[in-house]
């Protein structure tokens, strides 16, 4: 049954408000139907500082990608992020009671449950508590535990949470244009799910979501998520960087970094001016190049330092090496920094190919609404289907809780 | 063979026989009490005593005593606690005559107050001494009555403590979860009320009805013998097909037990099944073994079963136990208290459960001097208690102990190595244990060690001079202390009676309220969106953080950077630089 399902996925960056409009087939193709985009006002560091701004250019980006797609857009999938979010590694052990060998469903929920019971400070919510394997009496790396004998199950979890007022905010915003928002997804969860391929995910391998107001990483091994974080840096401190170093406006700073600046200053001749004008084609300065790429140079491996040193515990086995996507990874040079910090082999990557707008996927800046769309389609295919009887059955009866409490 | 005396048997009154008497002391009282008058939910004669007319002019109860009368001309205590005592006083004649002749007398009060706080103690003593069961249901007042209030409420509560039989005290922090955070007032005072007459209805006829397997007054107060312990307590009837294992959940699902969570910390925990006569072996099985669950291998499970006519096709569960307060917050308030205090609290959680008060060394047991139930009780509940079961009740605990020495030691050392930390003058409370503490091991870090630790540090190291003489024992008395869930009756625990005394301890409190204010609170809201019944909140109709993703205690999940060592990173790397380079 090729029966397919659009999604819209909704990332509300510090750079940029992106909607994507996609088609997930039965068969797992995914097709993009549509990209609305809107430079964004009043977001910092990843979060919504401004409501009113935030609605404005998300009702832009959203009108663009349902003209384009031809699909009108009541449910999304969000994309958050902020250095708020955090995430822990977790185990629920759980005993089979004695007379009982086998392992049922309802001793893998107990044991999730249990797994799932983790200290996180009282304001923070779970965002997504994703089953890294079970171990099955010390066997590790079961993925799928009913039915099998044993004694003692261990579910493994990776918990992300954040804090609960800041989400609720995004989602809030969200709903208010009205959106209905379907899940909320961490950023980088969503990106990897494009970016990274079984393959790398199963060789151990680092993404890093490199965007202009959050850096986002997820780290995978042995095909399990790992480690994932957030750190409230990216590409607009390099630009805040070059205003100040410069003495420039931020606007020309911006473009100054998108077109001249790089990570590489070591081989640049010292005397290299690069002169620096206004819209008007006035020269408002000049610059040594060297500088401006050393200025450059600092901030991104500052960040860099800063994902590297949160996940110090997980680097040594990683081999497929870190791939870096997000705006902020098309600077030119940012790979030989990465490869520096890291040790180890980078690649520059978009999403993975999908069909449909042409080339859009090989865009970095476009790997987390990509991803989210590819996320919604793994958690339908995850989830049991439902006759469209039951689903209407199970509405009613959330309906009438409603009611009733 | 033990003979028992016969006519004595058959003269012991029945359920109907046993006279109960609930008295409703002070305002929150007489709540409680006009609460039970509406549901009818306890077979007892009602008395609301209180100083203020007016309050006795609202109240439902049957029969109303004014306390002071010349003296107090009807006006309340004013929150005072002497003019309270004074008032209770004054009129003790009349108390007496009014609560002459019963068998069991209920006292309900809310702590904190002038009338509840200073007439309670006293009522409580006349109540002794016409020869009755006293058990005292308390309510402690909220945090954010204010720390004069907290105050009066411990001191009430001590003098309460000497007094009472048992004492059943509720946090009324914990209330606050009890309801949905857009509930009235109203709605959130008369649901604790409920809470508190349903604990009352359990326990009477916990008490009153003779059980298949019996649970008595003993089992009761071993269960609430936590120290400066606050009563956990969960109530479920269901009826129909499963209604054994649904009862229990509903019982779980009680805030006060905050879904089964808090029972993982205690010690004790009485199990109480009922059911009409169509209860089967096999639900009980079923509950306990669902409640096994919930609740960790070394909690020891007092255990009973009643068939009650009157129940019929339903069957209840309640659950009762205690937790000690700097427990409790711990376990509530975490988020909002800081990490030097709390930290340490869930890690020490894992070796309390060996129960440190419930068994001291033999010589303590044989000092204390028997407690007053079993004498009352044993015309009435012969068989129950009169056999002398004393090794099951000393041994027990003990083989429990033996289990977890090793983990108390670390813990200690470890807590004493950090305790530098600045603990709220706990000084003070520290010194009624110290009394029987023979080797005080490390005397200068004793006044920054937190009282359980150090409580479980002496008895812990009495323990261990025990030990030689008991070194076999545990092994073969391992069964024995499963012989609570069989049908004899473990015997009554003298320390029930000892125990409360070294008094309500103010170190956990001080730091408590100001900690719990916000954080109760917080708690409510967090509720409020989560649980189905939120769903209502329209802005979370169809996505929703539902109270599975709460976050529930404190871990110092650290700070959004890695090195931010006081860097401003949002400062340009190139500058930072630049100054450390100049600097």
């Amino acid at each position: 049954m090729a029966k397919s399902t659009i999604y819209a996925g909704l990332e509300i960056g510090t750079q940029k408000i992106c909607v994507v409009v996609g088609e997930a087939k039965r068969d797992g193709a995914i097709r993009i139907l549509g990209v609305g985009q809107a430079p964004s006002r009043g977001v910092r560091k990843g979060e919504i500082v401004d409501f009113e701004k935030v609605q404005t250019c998300l009702n832009d980006a959203l009108v663009r990608a349902e003209d384009r797609s031809d699909v009108m857009i009541r449910n999304v999938f969000l994309g958050v992020t902020g250095a708020h979010i955090e995430s822990l590694n977790n185990r629920g052990c759980y005993r089979l009671p004695d007379e009982q060998s086998e392992i049922t469903e309802d001793d893998v929920e107990e044991a999730k449950e249990i797994a799932r019971n983790v200290p996180i400070p009282q304001q923070n919510v779970f965002l997504h508590s994703v089953t890294r394997q079970y171990i099955v009496d010390g066997q590790e790396g079961v993925k799928q535990p009913i039915g099998r004998e044993g004694r003692m199950l261990e579910a493994d979890y990776h918990i992300i949470h954040g804090m609960r007022a800041r989400i609720q905010n995004a989602i809030r915003c969200v709903r208010e244009i009205p959106l209905e928002v379907e899940d909320v997804v961490f950023n980088p969860i969503a990106a990897a799910q494009v970016v990274l391929t079984r393959e790398a995910k199963n060789q151990g391998s680092l993404m890093i979501d490199f965007g202009a107001g959050t850096a986002d990483y997820v780290l995978y091994q042995d095909g399990m998520i790992t480690a994932s974080g957030s750190i409230p840096l990216g590409g607009d401190h390099i630009t805040n960087d070059i205003a100040l170093a410069l003495q420039i406006p931020n606007g020309r700073a911006e473009k100054v970094k998108i077109e001249d600046a790089s990570c590489l200053y070591e081989d640049v001749p010292e005397d290299e001016i690069l002169l620096i004008e206004d819209d008007g084609g006035l020269v408002i300065g000049e610059v040594e190049r060297a500088f401006l790429n050393e200025v450059a140079y600092l901030r991104t491996r500052e960040i860099l330092d800063q994902v590297k040193e949160r996940c110090q515990d997980h680097l040594s086995r990683l081999a497929a090496g870190v791939y870096l996507t997000g705006g902020v990874s098309l600077m030119k040079g940012i790979d030989s920094v990465a490869k520096d910090v890291f040790q180890m082999k980078v690649t520059r990557a978009g999403s993975a190919p999908v069909s449909g707008v042409s080339a859009m996927f090989e865009n970095p800046q476009y790997s987390t609404p990509i991803g989210l769309i590819r996320y919604a389609q793994i958690l339908d295919s995850e989830k049991p289907f439902l006759s469209p009887l039951a689903r209407l059955g199970r509405r009613m009866a959330d309906l009438l809780n409603t009611v009733a409490l | 063979m033990v003979e028992y005396d016969r006519n004595q048997l058959q003269a012991a009154p029945g359920t109907a026989g046993l006279k109960i008497c609930i008295v409703g002391v002070g305002g929150s009282g007489s709540n409680v009490l006009d609460r039970i008058t509406l549901d009818k939910t306890v077979e007892a004669n009602l008395i609301s005593m209180h100083t203020d007319v007016r309050v006795l002019g609202h109240s439902m109860a049957p029969l109303k005593l004014q306390l002071g009368g010349e003296l107090m001309r009807g006006v309340g205590a004013g929150g005072d606690p002497d003019l309270g005592r004074e008032a209770a006083l004054f009129s003790r004649d009349a108390i007496r005559s009014a609560v002459q002749g019963f068998n069991i007398i209920f006292i309900c009060t809310g702590l904190g107050g002038g009338t509840g706080s200073g007439a309670a103690p006293v009522i409580a003593e006349i109540a002794k001494s016409t020869g009755a069961l006293v058990l005292v249901v308390a309510t402690m007042p909220f945090s954010f009555e204010g720390r004069r209030r907290v105050n009066q409420a411990e001191e009430a509560l001590e003098l309460l403590q000497k007094r009472a039989d048992a004492l059943i005290l509720f946090e009324n922090n914990r209330m606050g979860e009890l309801i949905l955070p857009k509930d009235g007032i109203q709605k959130a005072f008369s649901q604790a009320d409920q809470l508190i007459a349903q604990s009352l209805r359990a326990v009477s006829t916990m008490v009153s009805i003779p059980g298949l397997v019996k649970l008595g007054l003993d089992d009761l107060t071993t269960a609430l013998s936590a120290s400066n312990g606050r009563c956990l307590f969960g109530f479920g009837e269901a009826r129909g097909q499963n209604r054994g294992i649904e009862a229990l959940k509903r019982a779980l699902k009680s805030p006060l037990i905050d879904q089964g969570r808090l029972l993982h910390q205690t010690r004790s925990l009485l199990v109480h099944v009922a059911g009409g006569e169509s209860l089967t072996l096999m639900e009980v099985e079923a509950i306990m073994k669902q409640l096994g669950r919930n609740v960790p291998d070394h909690t020891h499970i007092l255990f009973g079963v009643a068939v009650d006519a009157k129940l019929g096709e339903s069957t209840s569960v309640t659950l009762i136990s205690s937790l000690g307060l700097e427990q409790l917050t711990a376990h509530s308030s975490a988020a909002a208290a800081p990490v030097a205090l709390n930290t340490p609290a869930p890690a020490r959680a894992a070796p309390r459960s060996a129960p440190p008060v419930t068994a001291p060394p033999p010589e303590l047991l044989a000092v204390t001097p028997a407690p007053e139930p079993m004498e009352l009780f044993s015309p009435e509940e012969l068989p129950a208690v009169v056999p002398p079961p004393a090794p099951v009740a000393e041994e027990e605990p003990i083989a429990e102990i033996e289990e977890v020495p090793a983990p108390i030691e670390e813990e200690q050392e470890e807590f004493f190595a950090e305790a530098d930390a600045p603990v709220e003058e706990p000084a003070i409370q520290d010194e009624p244990e110290e009394v029987d503490e023979p080797s005080a091991t490390i005397p200068d870090s004793i006044d920054f060690a937190d009282e359980p630790t150090f409580e479980e540090a002496a008895i812990e190291e009495e323990e261990e001079d025990e030990a030689p003489f008991i070194a076999d024992a545990p092994q073969v008395l391992a069964p024995v202390a499963d012989t609570a869930h069989v049908p004899l009756p473990v015997a009554s625990r003298p320390v029930a009676e000892e125990e409360p005394t070294p008094a309500p301890a103010p170190t956990p409190v001080a730091a408590a309220p100001a900690k719990q204010h916000g954080s109760t609170l917080a708690a409510v809201v967090a509720r409020g969106n989560g649980n189905g019944s939120k769903r209502a909140a329209e802005d979370q109709a169809t996505f929703r953080l539902g109270d599975e993703d709460r976050g529930k205690h404190f871990k110092d999940t650290e700070p959004a950077l890695a090195s931010d060592g006081g860097e401003n990173l949002d400062v340009p790397t190139w500058m930072r630089l630049k100054r450390k380079i100049r600097g």
